[in-house]
């Protein structure tokens, strides 16, 4: 009896041993990277892509964005990395041109994604000058005003801000007969600060630009050392007036937790998000007081001498050249594109396909983020311009923080800005 | 006798091979590298031979002397010192009769010890929680006692920036100089004291004739220690206030991370990173001429 065990258990072993390495074979198995923090919803997704899919397997990995781009740009300089990378729009050229993203452009053309690539937006951050495809635009968003609808009534405010001085004005009469902070936004300095945005859309709806194209194709600033100070003082009288509480300047992202906080709880009027952060501002709100109607309202931002404006921002999704499957991993980008992921898993996120953006229902909540679409531009001359985006940021964000907080005077600090940029835009152009 | 040297160098030759492995061939590596206008976007093509035009650019360039203040002053020589004689307090009372007398020796030795045990990065988002400008446990007994009337922004008010930074640095850090002094304070002979006290010595006395150079070469090693350990220090700084607000907080450690992972540009930080192997390199010098020795001639 003990000799046929052991001969049984001989047998189960080899037959392992040999069936094992062909049926590992026969399963490939793909890496996605992802930045956001629906890891569980992505993941129920990707379960549904296995079971269509029944020779893949997907392992999902998650990093924050902030160590996104440097990760994956080590890693597949060394031949390393994810098959499938979750990327911002802007990132996706110098990503191609580093060589650390496939060129999709067979692909595309051999299996369309959804309705055909031309009905992607945002198509030429994907796509370099000689025609290739670096990246299938995924999602798509813009940044709008959010409002507390019962404390700009309790501030005698009837209706919204219209230009950047009533936002200014009406910020400190919401702080005036309420006692609480009208337009509470982020001061902080970090690399991927929200001030940067705040300052480019003042600077647009102004018609100025960090980054401009000139008619003979070459790249440019269009800003001088006023309007960089004008931007500074303009955010850094509601730290000095109160309206916006100093604490803020220890908030770098328009998802702090103090401002979330601070909109849920009453405590702060105004603010500006993109629309994953509000739809969270109102799941919060409606966790803390089920039943109540929502006390929110979005708008546009305000107008400055020539426009009100914001960016057409999102994300995309790059194939990493070093990855062994390049056909299931832009299976897998396709599925990722579809319908289904936008209405049943990753809800936060506006798709980039045209045709499906269409088909999104704007809550009323949400049609101030509609109308500010209308408004939005692509970054378009800062990501084909010579200076990496991430530096102008990481500079723009520090001169920021250092003049709000008093480190340097507005002036100092607009010059240095100046400065940096104009060198970061040398140094590439060399 | 060659045997001998061939044995010798035989058994040398394994240690020689990792430290040229992992400490000698990254050092030349990016003693190039720092030479070249290397990027993060490039690291496929490579970089440009630019001599010493990244050195040029920090050593001149307004940013170095602010960071290379705040590196030496702030980071290093206030929390260094606060951490020498906190560390002392400390130990003095550990060594007290009176805890003793008390009972409350261990659990006071276990306490001081907790912090010690808290990694540096729960360290720091432990006290940013506690110091948050609105939900923090700090601001709010301020406000409750009403001391301050808005909350306060510890990490990014210039005012308490570099204290609060100081301060989750000293916490983290305190129990290995207070253990070590604790350690050589009780090497200390109690005949000692004893004959000083009978000789009508005063407490102050005794402390400063007999414990103080008892404790002195424990104090030169803590001291030399704890600068090589917080002058190259990123974590604290990094997390707690990302070198900000503006660059109020930037030190060598994180300009070499903000140029090299921001700013995409790995020669300039790869100068940098030299540039601070070098001043670090001063402290070893001043380590082998001042501490190696007496520590040889103890052992002997």
């Amino acid at each position: 009896m003990r000799n046929l065990l052991v001969k049984a258990a001989a047998l189960v072993i080899a037959a392992a041993i040999a069936i094992g390495p062909a049926w590992a074979q026969g399963t490939v198995n793909l890496t996605f990277r992802f930045n956001d923090t629906e890891e569980k919803e992505l993941r129920a997704a990707l379960d549904q892509f296995e079971k269509q899919n029944p020779g893949i397997k997907v392992t999902l990995q998650r990093i924050g964005w902030r160590d996104a781009r440097d990760q994956y740009l080590r890693e597949a300089a060394v031949g390393q990395g994810p098959d499938v990378v979750h990327v911002a729009q802007v990132w996706v050229k110098e990503i191609g041109q580093a060589g650390a993203a496939l060129p999709l452009n067979d692909l595309v053309k051999s299996s369309p994604p959804g309705s055909g690539f031309t009905d992607f937006m945002a198509q030429e951050l994907a796509q370099t000058k000689d025609g290739k495809i670096f990246g299938l635009p995924w999602t798509t968003d813009t940044w709008a005003m959010v409002y507390r609808t019962d404390l700009l009534k309790e501030a005698g405010i009837d209706k919204l801000p219209d230009t950047w001085t009533q936002l200014h004005d009406d910020s400190a009469q919401v702080k005036k007969r309420t006692g609480k902070t009208g337009f509470g936004f982020p001061a902080g300095g970090s690399s991927s600060g929200a001030i940067w945005f705040l300052a480019n859309f003042y600077w647009w709806s102004n018609g100025k630009a960090m980054v401009v194209q000139k008619p003979d194709g070459t790249y440019g600033m269009n800003l001088t050392v006023a309007d960089i100070a004008d931007c500074m003082h303009y955010f850094k009288s509601f730290l000095t007036e109160g309206h916006n509480p100093t604490s803020n300047l220890s908030a770098s992202d328009a998802h702090d937790p103090a401002i979330l906080q601070a909109l849920v709880t009453g405590q702060q009027a105004m603010a500006a998000m993109p629309p994953n952060t509000y739809k969270q501002v109102l799941e919060m709100y409606t966790a803390a007081n089920p039943g109540k109607p929502l006390p929110f309202v979005s708008g546009p931002f305000p107008k400055g001498s020539v426009t009100r404006s914001s960016m057409i921002g999102g994300r995309m999704l790059v194939i990493n050249p070093n990855s062994k499957h390049p056909q299931e991993a832009w299976k897998l980008v396709k599925f990722l594109a579809s319908e289904p992921i936008f209405t049943q898993y990753y809800t936060t996120q506006f798709p980039a396909q045209r045709s499906l953006l269409k088909n999104v229902n704007w809550s009323p909540e949400l049609k101030g983020f509609a109308e500010q679409l209308g408004y939005a531009r692509t970054w378009g001359p800062y990501s084909d311009g010579p200076a990496p985006i991430g530096a102008m940021w990481n500079a723009t964000g520090r001169a920021f923080s250092a003049a709000l907080s008093g480190q340097r005077s507005e002036q100092d600090a607009a010059q240095e800005l100046l400065q940096a940029v104009s060198k970061l835009m040398q140094n590439r152009a060399q | 006798m060659r045997g001998e040297r061939l044995f010798i160098a035989g058994m040398l030759a394994p240690a020689f091979v990792v430290l040229a492995l992992f400490y000698a061939y990254p050092t030349l590596q990016n003693l190039l590298v720092s030479f070249t206008d290397l990027s993060l976007l490039g690291l496929k093509r490579g970089g440009n031979w630019v001599g010493l035009d990244n050195y040029r650019e920090f050593l001149t360039g307004p940013e170095f002397r602010h960071v290379l203040f705040n590196t030496v002053v702030w980071l290093t020589a206030l929390s260094v010192a606060l951490r020498l004689l906190m560390g002392l307090g400390i130990a003095l009372l550990l060594d007290s009769a009176l805890l003793r007398r008390w009972r409350l020796s261990t659990i006071a030795k276990v306490a001081v010890l907790m912090p010690w045990a808290t990694p540096p990065i729960v360290a720091v988002v432990v006290w940013r929680w506690m110091l948050e400008p609105q939900n923090g446990i700090v601001n709010a007994v301020l406000r409750n006692l009403h001391i301050v009337d808005d909350p306060v922004a510890f990490f990014a008010d210039l005012r308490t920036v570099w204290p609060s930074v100081v301060m989750v640095i000293v916490w983290n850090t305190v129990p290995i100089v207070a253990v070590s002094l604790l350690a050589s304070l009780q090497s200390i002979p109690d005949e000692l004291n004893e004959a000083a006290a009978l000789d009508g010595a005063s407490r102050l006395q005794q402390f400063r004739y007999i414990t103080l150079p008892f404790l002195m070469p424990t104090i030169v090693v803590l001291t030399l220690m704890s600068v090589f350990w917080t002058f190259n220090n990123f974590v604290y700084v990094w997390l707690a206030t990302g070198a900000g607000p503006g660059t109020f907080t930037n030190v060598l450690a994180t300009e070499i991370y903000i140029k090299a992972f921001v700013d995409f540009r790995l020669g300039y930080s790869s100068a940098v990173g030299i540039v601070m192997a070098l001043v670090m390199a001063g402290f070893g010098v001043a380590y082998y001429r001042f501490v190696a020795p007496r520590e040889l001639k103890e052992g002997m």
